[in-house]
């Protein structure tokens, strides 16, 4: 149980250290604080938004009805033909109108039936307001998902206030902040390694017989405990700004623990490449901060290029915010998101085999 | 059946404690260690003397499987270096020369860290603790994080974490660096009792500790091992000439010719006069100091030391 005895070690070197202790806790969670002042208030924001319907169908009037007015920051007017709403959109009297084309039930119907199908929306802005464009457009496109996904007839012939998609804005940024927070435990988890190696106690124990996979099972074991801490504290912080948990508690506390996981996994790659600790730290905010953006943590990645979405893909990240998102706001369960969760136990463990790999090759150089 | 049981190879035949063939470690371009051929036996303590950069640190550093030797080899118990460094890091103890130690954590929970690692059990560890805090007197301050202790101290507190699990080798790189005559005397007498039953590998700047502890000593430069012997094999082997200090009065410009006509260097300052030569009649020069008038306070044959040893091998003053 060696790794037992460098775990309990690091955890002495965290929690005895307070400002170290402080830092990696308070850090992740003045940045909920702040967002969740900044959007947790009760004054929910409201758009108008203008909405006209091309398609004239029973399935694009209940997506009128059931889905986009539902949206509870959404005030929504119909107009008949775009250039109404275009003048009102000039004159500032609503903030975006959304287009229905023809064809929407169809692609809907053929999505339903488990058949190809490409949902089409049009949605126009002020381009001068990013931010709220932004909201919209994400609130608009997850209040789509969701009605796409449930069976039009169980939901109009039984309860169609189930429908309701109540998105908060709380609802939306919560998961991303706590993704956001989880991620930058990159910098912060090869801290304790760092140090050893600085201080050159790691080559003291390198002399012990303690095996590679020990010293990284010892060092990220303590900062998966903190992040246990952190997610608590996280979700509870959520929850008292607003947001709403729909879904499974413990599904979205196992996502993002296995995200904190992948990003202490990174925090022992870099810190095993690491000579220093400023090295390593800077090496990792250098590119945890772009990746943060790239995974849609602050923003919806809609609007990336897709080179940037897929070159986000390949880290976990936007696959946690998505998974979280769906599984907070939406409240789905395991069934929607097991692709994504896979993807986040799978990368957990590649990543810490590689930096098992890389500690044993940089131990004796 | 029995032949089965899987023995140490060092228990098998008498082979050396450690054991290397060329070993030799490159920086770069820079030549740290330059073909070391090393035999220790068993139970031997020796001295590795040099001056620094002479490539000790790093020599220690191959055995202890912390670095790798760009060629040759090297044997502990005779497990290679290469092959079998688990097998090695269980039965060596090591005192770097830096003073490492987990800063947060109080002496006792250091020394338990170390125990731990080697599969100690905690009752063995508890006690083993509490003896070695006593023999490096740190018992008083054994429950505060170490960070709060003095150089000097935490100094001991790393020799300790290289003998708490008992290792049957122990590398010593400059142990007592910065320890006060008083803390130096104490590991010194430690370190004296182990002598015979652990291998020990030590480095030093110090010629007392080396003269005092060493079975024998190995001056090493330039990555090469120079001389090696027991301090006196050293002292008369590589110190050929003898040198008489003679303190006199009334020493007059004949005598002093007449001396160094006999001698090959007579030197003299402030009344002190040095006599050296591979040969040196002591009743002779007083006999001679006497017929000429001079008034002899004192006269003694000055014994080489190790300093001078190292002094003619190395061409370099040690430092202290
Ligand atoms: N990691 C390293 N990278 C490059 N050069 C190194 C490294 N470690 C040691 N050296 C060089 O190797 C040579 C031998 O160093 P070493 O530390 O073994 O000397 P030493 O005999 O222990 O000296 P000291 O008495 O100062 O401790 C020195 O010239 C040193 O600069
Ligand atoms: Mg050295």
């Amino acid at each position: 149980m060696r790794f037992w005895q460098l775990f309990t070690r690091s955890l002495k070197e965290t929690y005895r250290d307070p400002l170290a202790l402080g830092f990696l806790l308070a850090f992740p969670l003045i940045f909920m604080l702040v967002f969740g002042a900044a959007f947790g208030s009760d004054t929910t924001p409201s758009y108008d938004i203008g909405i006209i319907d091309n398609d004239h169908t029973e399935v694009s009037q209940g997506f009128i009805d059931q889905a986009i007015s539902q949206i509870s920051i959404f005030e929504v007017t119909s107009f008949d033909d775009t250039d109404s709403a275009r003048e009102e959109l000039k004159l500032g009297e609503i903030s975006a109108y959304v287009v229905i084309p023809g064809g929407f039930s169809t692609q809907v119907s053929q999505i339903m039936q488990g058949m190809e199908g490409d949902i089409v929306l049009n949605i126009t802005y002020d381009e001068s307001e990013p931010m709220i464009s932004e909201q919209i457009i994400s609130s608009v496109n997850a209040a789509t998902r969701q009605f796409a996904q449930i069976e039009i007839p169980v939901t109009i012939n039984t309860d169609p206030i189930n429908i309701g998609v109540d998105i908060t804005q709380m609802d939306f940024i919560a998961t991303g902040i706590i993704v956001f927070g989880l991620l930058i435990m990159i910098p912060t988890s090869g801290r304790i390694m760092l140090r050893d190696k600085e201080s050159r106690f790691l080559y003291r124990m390198l002399t012990t017989p303690a095996k590679p996979w020990e010293f990284i099972a010892g060092y990220s074991l303590s900062m998966v405990l903190l992040a246990t801490i952190q997610i608590f504290f996280f979700i509870l912080l959520g929850w008292l700004f607003g947001m709403d948990i729909i879904g499974s508690l413990w599904l979205a506390f196992a996502l993002f623990l296995l995200t904190a996981i992948c990003s202490i996994g990174i925090g022992m790659v870099v810190a095993s490449l690491s000579k220093s600790e400023n090295q390593g730290e800077s090496l990792s905010w250098l590119f945890s901060m772009p990746l943060a953006i790239l995974s849609g943590v602050w923003f919806s990645t809609e609007f990336m290029p897709s080179y940037m979405r897929t070159f986000a893909g390949i880290f976990p990240f936007s696959h946690a915010v998505e998974a979280s998102r769906a599984v907070i706001t939406r409240g789905v369960g395991m069934e929607a998101i097991s692709g994504d969760f896979l993807f986040l136990v799978s990368w957990a463990a590649v990543v810490f085999i590689i930096g098992t790999i890389l500690f044993s090759r940089t131990m004796r150089s | 059946m029995t032949d089965k049981v899987k023995k140490a190879p060092a228990e098998m035949n008498d082979i050396p404690a450690i054991q290397t063939s060329n070993l030799t470690r490159l920086f770069g371009s820079l030549v740290a260690v330059d073909g070391i051929n090393l035999e220790i036996k068993k139970g031997e303590l020796y001295a590795f003397l040099g001056p620094n950069g002479a490539g000790k640190t790093t020599t220690i550093s191959m055995l202890c499987c912390l670095l790798k030797p760009t060629s040759g080899t090297a044997a502990v118990m005779g497990y290679d270096i290469n092959r079998e460094p688990y097998k090695i890091k269980q039965i060596i103890g090591v005192s770097p020369q830096e003073t490492t130690l987990s800063e947060h954590l109080n002496s006792m929970e250091n020394l338990a860290l170390v125990g731990h690692l080697h599969s100690i059990d905690s009752e063995k560890i508890r006690n083993w603790s509490k003896l070695m805090l006593e023999t490096m007197g740190l018992t008083d301050r054994a429950k505060d994080q170490v960070r709060k202790l003095s150089g000097g101290m935490k100094r001991r507190l790393s020799i300790a974490m290289a003998l708490i699990h008992n290792p049957q080798i122990i590398f010593l790189d400059e142990p007592t660096l910065g320890l006060d005559p008083q803390a130096r005397r104490a590991v010194w007498d430690y370190i004296a009792r182990l002598k015979g039953n652990k291998t020990i590998l030590l480095t030093t700047h110090y010629m007392e500790e080396a003269d005092y502890l060493a079975d024998r000593i190995g001056i090493i430069d330039e990555g090469r091992i120079a001389a090696l012997g027991t301090s006196s094999e050293l002292k008369t082997d590589i110190i050929e000439k003898h040198t008489m200090v003679v303190y006199a009065w009334n020493l007059t410009q004949k005598v002093i010719m007449e001396l160094r006509n006999r001698y090959e260097e007579v030197e003299i300052s402030n009344g002190t006069m040095t006599i050296s030569d591979k040969k040196l009649d002591f009743k002779d020069i007083i006999n001679r100091l006497h017929t000429a008038g001079t008034v002899v306070r004192s006269a003694h044959i000055k014994e080489p030391t190790l300093e001078d040893v190292f002094l003619k091998i190395t061409g370099k003053e040690l430092r202290v």
